[in-house]
């Protein structure tokens, strides 16, 4: 069982990233990330191989490579439902702070997602700004050394590299166990800098969008192929369960939602490393969030009892993809996008959208 | 299986402009009524348009009248044609897959007597596989061919024959040997027949709604010359199952209500539409740039040499279930009765597809049967 490489990226990243995982991210380990609140073994393979920083240039602190190989490496990440803030590290927080021109720290950076209920502000002297306010739902706040927060200043978008210790966190969860903390940043001070070119709320929305989709397309892949070799394995009646149509019907439906996600974010990835790609990311989010709860539902009725026990590794994949799935942005919020930008374009712009996505947009 | 995501090449892409700018021209938006995809009113005149620009039997070489074209080429006039709501039922399936079986598994006087008549958009075929007793099971057709002077005496009956009363020749299953130790594979072959034999008696079997296009077609002692005879006898098993690869996995299966939800936009005030119908243009269109990667992939790994039976069948189900779903949430969010006979085009064309969709997910395969040979792909076995 190993995951399929994307056409857009060299084999040796994928290979490289999936044995990585395959040796460090078993069953157990990742059990036992959750009992811990963390992984930091895992993180530490992970990040002595540069892969966290995939995407953010060398003279930056980065790795060097495209957006692409960095997806490439969290569907990856996705499949082996690895305990890491990769993304976070990487294409959000990497790169929110890389644009601002920050240093890079060697250990752990988390991001804002930005959920209701947050009420982050900033008072920024020269190049040092003052925060006060909360927000939720930070990823591995609680191991990180930096949190990269985006915030309007004066109607322009400034990024300031918090330190983690500096903030009061609260440790919470997602429906994996994930860390997903609170974290109140009163009083902290930290460096301050204007956001890159093109960084700004909207796209750091459509950044973690993406992030997301690569997730669960490596999520939902290695599902699937966890299905078929369960469903060929057992045996009731007489022969793999497997033999049976009905039984058939989830593992054709779970396949066409891992063919579906995985060729929706090759495409965005695609898209995305070449520059303008809201459609297609904002398309395969919503794609990618309802094969997600196809693909659960069908992958756990396949499974049987089994499925539902914490022996089985199952649920890692199936507890992450019902958390990634609400992660920037419902079902609600990109089918509405995709509305207000798909009605605006008329009846006669509506088919060249399913053709060329983007570069339809007029 | 692999589902490779593949871009159109810029000759592609101007092949696209230029059936864009045919299909603006021939049928401008707004005068004529789209047809809801392949199950397509037939056009002789249109289809001879189409032949005119190399755009029937596309794919077939130039030799027989084609145009040496690719299978992603056909994808890209299918695709447009059909979303266009193009009568392109005249020509359908001797392009989607007759030509195909008369070129792979016919002999040159085949090839020269109906392979360039079929790229001039001139032969209307039928399909000629389920019988009253044969339909998923179609391994057990007992319509039967024996030995006559020079060719063949047909006997029995096929059913759901689309078109047969207005097409020209149907390529028929048919059995020429007996079942011997329960091999039903083995013994059927594959012929040309002409619809207009002596003794072959075609029948309707009205629509649901009392439309015509599936017919029922008996063979009294139709005598069928040796010449009609397509491929090895015997080989009609193997020769049908590829031709059944070209039936499924391209727009035809998931298009079929596109240009109902273009009519959709064009009657509706795009600034005053209520937000969950606007949502759910955002949910289609996002779900048809995903479905249509899929299958781009598909023609592409054809043109590569592939055979991919495997992600065609899944391709093809996912589609037509798909379509389906597209006018269930239309019908769930659109405040109206859809009345055949309403003065809105786009009421009259929700109407079609509720009455007729519970037929995509039947015509072709059942997907039931495409389950069966996807599910055997997934988990190694022979499909």
């Amino acid at each position: 069982m190993a995951i399929i490489g994307s056409p857009y990226v060299d084999e040796l990243i994928t290979e490289t990233a999936d044995r990585l995982f395959a040796e460090v991210c078993g069953h157990e380990a990742v059990q036992a990330a959750e009992a811990d609140g963390g992984a930091p073994e895992i993180w530490a393979a992970f990040a002595e191989t540069g892969f966290p920083w995939i995407s953010i240039d060398e003279d930056a602190g980065g790795s060097g490579g495209s957006l692409t190989d960095a997806l490439e490496v969290l569907r990856v990440v996705g499949y082996h439902a690895a305990p890491i803030p990769a993304a976070e590290t990487g294409i959000l927080g990497g790169w929110l702070l890389s644009s601002a021109g920050h240093e890079l720290p060697e250990g752990i950076v988390t991001v804002v997602p930005g959920v209701s209920g947050d009420d982050i502000s900033m008072s920024v002297a020269g190049d040092a700004a003052t925060l006060s306010g909360s927000a939720s739902r930070v990823p591995w706040a609680r191991a990180a050394d930096r949190i990269a927060v985006l915030a309007e200043v004066d109607g322009s978008p400034m990024v300031a590299s918090v330190a983690a210790a500096d903030c009061d966190i609260t440790p919470m969860t997602n429906m994996a166990g994930e860390p997903r903390d609170s974290v109140s940043f009163e009083g902290a001070s930290a460096p301050v800098a204007p956001a890159g070119p093109g960084v700004d709320s909207e796209s750091f929305r459509f950044r973690g969008a993406l992030s997301r989709v690569a997730l669960i397309a490596g999520a939902i892949e290695k599902m699937s192929q966890l299905t078929v070799t369960y469903t060929n394995d057992r045996v009731q009646f007489g022969r793999p369960v497997a033999r049976f149509q009905a039984v058939q019907q989830h593992l054709v439906w779970a396949a066409q939602d891992a063919a579906l996600v995985r060729m929706a974010a090759e495409t965005a990835g695609r898209e995305a490393g070449r520059g303008e790609a809201r459609f297609e990311i904002a398309a395969s989010k919503l794609i990618a969030n309802q094969a997600a709860a196809r693909a659960t539902k069908a992958c756990h009725q396949a499974h049987g009892a089994m499925g539902m026990t914490q022996e089985y590794a199952l649920h890692h994949l199936s507890r992450r993809l019902w958390s990634w799935r609400k992660e920037y942005g419902s079902d609600a919020e990109w089918s509405g996008w995709l509305g207000r930008t798909v009605v605006s374009q008329g009846a006669e712009g509506l088919y060249p959208l399913v053709t060329s996505g983007s570069r339809a947009i007029a | 299986m692999r589902f490779t995501p593949t871009e159109l090449t810029d000759a592609e892409l101007a092949l696209q402009t230029e059936v864009r700018d045919f299909l603006a021209a021939e049928l401008p938006p707004g005068s004529h009524e789209p047809c809801l995809g392949m199950a397509a009113r037939k056009d002789k005149e249109f289809s001879r348009k189409m032949a005119e620009r190399g755009w029937v039997g596309m794919a077939l070489p130039k030799e027989w009248g084609g145009s040496d074209r690719k299978a992603v080429d056909r994808f890209i006039v299918v695709e447009e044609m059909l979303r266009w709501g193009a009568p392109v039922g005249h020509h359908w399936v001797a392009d989607r897959q007759t030509g195909n079986v008369i070129l792979k598994f016919g002999n040159d006087e085949q090839r020269e007597r109906f392979l360039p008549a079929i790229c001039r958009g001139e032969l209307g075929f039928s399909i000629g596989m389920s019988e009253p007793d044969s339909g998923s099971d179609l391994a057990s057709v007992s319509t039967r061919a024996e030995r006559g002077d020079g060719g063949w005496i047909v006997n029995g009956t096929k059913i759901w024959t689309s078109g047969a009363h207005e097409n020209d020749w149907f390529v028929c299953l048919l059995r020429t040997a007996p079942i011997e130790d329960g091999n039903k594979h083995a013994g059927l072959t594959q012929m040309l027949i002409d619809l207009r034999s002596a003794g072959l008696e075609i029948s309707p079997i009205p629509f649901l709604d009392g439309t015509h296009h599936f017919n029922e077609v008996t063979f009294n002692d139709v005598f069928v010359p040796d010449e009609n005879v397509v491929g090895d006898l015997g080989m009609g098993w193997h020769q049908n199952t590829t031709e059944m690869a070209y039936e499924r996995g391209g727009p035809d299966r998931w298009l079929s209500p596109f240009s109902t939800i273009e009519q959709l936009l064009r009657e509706t005030d795009a600034t005053d539409m209520e937000p969950a119908l606007r949502d759910l243009f955002g949910e289609m269109i996002a779900r048809w740039w995903g479905i249509r990667n899929l299958s781009l992939s598909v023609a592409r790994l054809i043109d590569e040499g592939e055979a991919p039976s495997v992600e065609s069948s899944l391709v093809k189900e996912m589609g037509t279930r798909y379509e389906q779903d597209v006018v269930e949430k239309l019908v769930q969010l659109v405040d109206l009765e859809y009345s055949p006979d309403s003065s809105s085009l786009f009421e009259r064309m929700l109407a079609d597809c509720v009455v007729t969709f519970p037929g995509n997910t039947i015509r072709g395969g059942t997907i039931e049967i495409l389950r069966s040979v996807a599910s055997k792909g997934l988990q190694g076995l022979e499909v």
